[in-house]
């Protein structure tokens, strides 16, 4: 069967275009996974791990924030606001994130979003955090 | 004599400047091809969420979101302007401070309340000295703006036009067309005009064969996210247009020094030479006439 094609672009940079054998993406809703042959897709992101599989077995992951990602035959772009390989995730830092949100106060409704979104990024940054 | 020590004097610091100027020159021309280089990367980034937005198209539903929608009465207007913050780069920044100015004069006009946000440094003092009063200043955005910079901007941007805080975005850059062309123009960027970051690359993204998508969730939620994306695209291309253009300008500037450096010392030169020569001729001449005046 035909490898899908995996494309990962933020603002600033193509991250990833490579050949892939599957794909796990943070939707908004929770993840999902996209094999090669999936019927076409446009969908949002939410924050969280996009696991992928390589052609030669071995596997990534990254850290996306938010986006969309659409699927066309064996194409599918995955477009974030930013992105990191887990592999680059310190546990200190990420730690140091969870606790500054964690300190924040919000007082309008605003904030309140903006806070818990930071909160969201943090705690699953905190997860998948690998290196000290 | 003294006139031909004078002129080495001055042929060596105009060989000093044109080391400096040709320098700068080649540092101007490795930091925009970096600069060239992410202005590409980001154009990937728009073109594939224009895409997204041509599907969208299809899935037909009528576009409507608070970003898009033009305010009857324009009343508080933001004017954002992108300098650099070094100078020696020609016109660059003059030519970005002069048309804001005259868009400023525009508000007053209209009398339109306006809010100054400046970044550079270059048109921080400017405007100081025009005795303007700026309302925010930004001297962290160098040659490579971050998307994390820039959207911290732009997230601000868009509350406060969903709020109604503000009623329009302008922002006054150089827009980078092609390496030969950049001009200095005044946009609105708020309201969007149009959603997908540049025009002409509208419709282009997946207009050959319709494909039947399936949408999650639907089409009007993922247009609520889109919207806002487009736009903080939109104001990030500027930044990074803005950059691209400066390091255009300095190494224009940079060159045309040198070439001008090369020019004068040339005529230094020869100046010396000629004065070298006449020294001797007039010392020869007193030889000659001395030893003349003695048969």
């Amino acid at each position: 069967m035909a490898d899908l094609r995996l494309v990962l672009v933020t603002p600033e940079k193509t991250l990833f275009d490579r050949a892939v054998a599957s794909i796990r993406v943070p939707m908004f809703d929770g993840s999902a996974g996209i094999y090669p042959a999936r019927a076409p897709l446009v969908g949002r992101l939410g924050i969280g791990e996009l696991k992928l599989n390589g052609t030669d077995g071995g596997s990534e992951s990254y850290f996306v924030e938010g986006g969309f990602i659409q699927v066309k035959g064996e194409q599918v772009s995955v477009l974030t606001n930013g992105a990191m390989p887990a592999s680059e995730i310190s546990r200190a830092a990420a730690a140091a994130e969870l606790e500054q949100a964690r300190a924040e106060k919000a007082t309008s409704e605003e904030e309140l979003n903006s806070l818990a979104r930071k909160l969201e990024r943090a705690r699953k940054l905190v997860s998948m955090a690998t290196v000290d | 004599m003294a006139n031909a020590r004078s002129l080495v004097k001055r042929l060596k610091s105009v060989r000093n400047i044109r080391k400096i100027t040709r320098t700068m020159e080649l540092i101007a021309t490795g930091r925009f091809k970096k600069a060239m280089d992410r202005a590409t990367e980001a154009a990937a980034y728009t073109k594939k969420l224009s895409e997204i937005v041509g599907d969208l198209g299809k899935a037909d539903l009528n576009f409507s979101h608070p970003l898009l929608e033009e305010r009857a009465e324009t009343k508080k207007s933001v004017l954002l302007v992108l300098t650099s913050n070094r100078g020696l780069c020609g016109g660059y920044n003059g030519a970005v401070l002069r048309n804001t100015l005259r868009h400023i004069k525009q508000l007053k006009e209209d009398s339109i309340e306006y809010t100054l946000e400046v970044s550079g440094k270059r048109g921080i003092k400017f405007l100081n000295f025009q005795q303007i009063d700026l309302d925010r200043t930004y001297i962290h955005f160098e040659d490579k703006p971050t998307f994390a910079e820039v959207d911290e901007l732009g997230l601000r941007y868009v509350d406060d036009y969903i709020a109604g805080r503000i009623d329009r975005l302008d922002v006054s850059y150089t827009r980078f067309d092609s390496i030969s062309r950049q001009e200095a123009i005044v946009e609105s960027i708020l309201p969007l005009s149009s959603l997908a970051g540049d025009s002409d690359t509208t419709g282009e993204g997946g207009g050959a064969g319709s494909v039947d998508y399936e949408f999650q969730p639907s089409p009007q939620e993922i247009l609520e996210e889109l919207v806002p994306a487009a736009f903080r695209a939109k104001l990030f291309k500027c930044f990074l247009d803005a950059a691209v253009s400066e390091q255009i300008a300095r190494m224009v500037a940079m060159k045309g020094a040198t070439e001008n450096a090369d020019e004068m010392a040339a005529t230094l030169k020869q100046q010396y030479n000629r004065a070298r020569q006449a020294s001797i001729t007039s010392e020869l001449a007193e030889i000659i006439g001395g030893a003349a005046a003695l048969e």
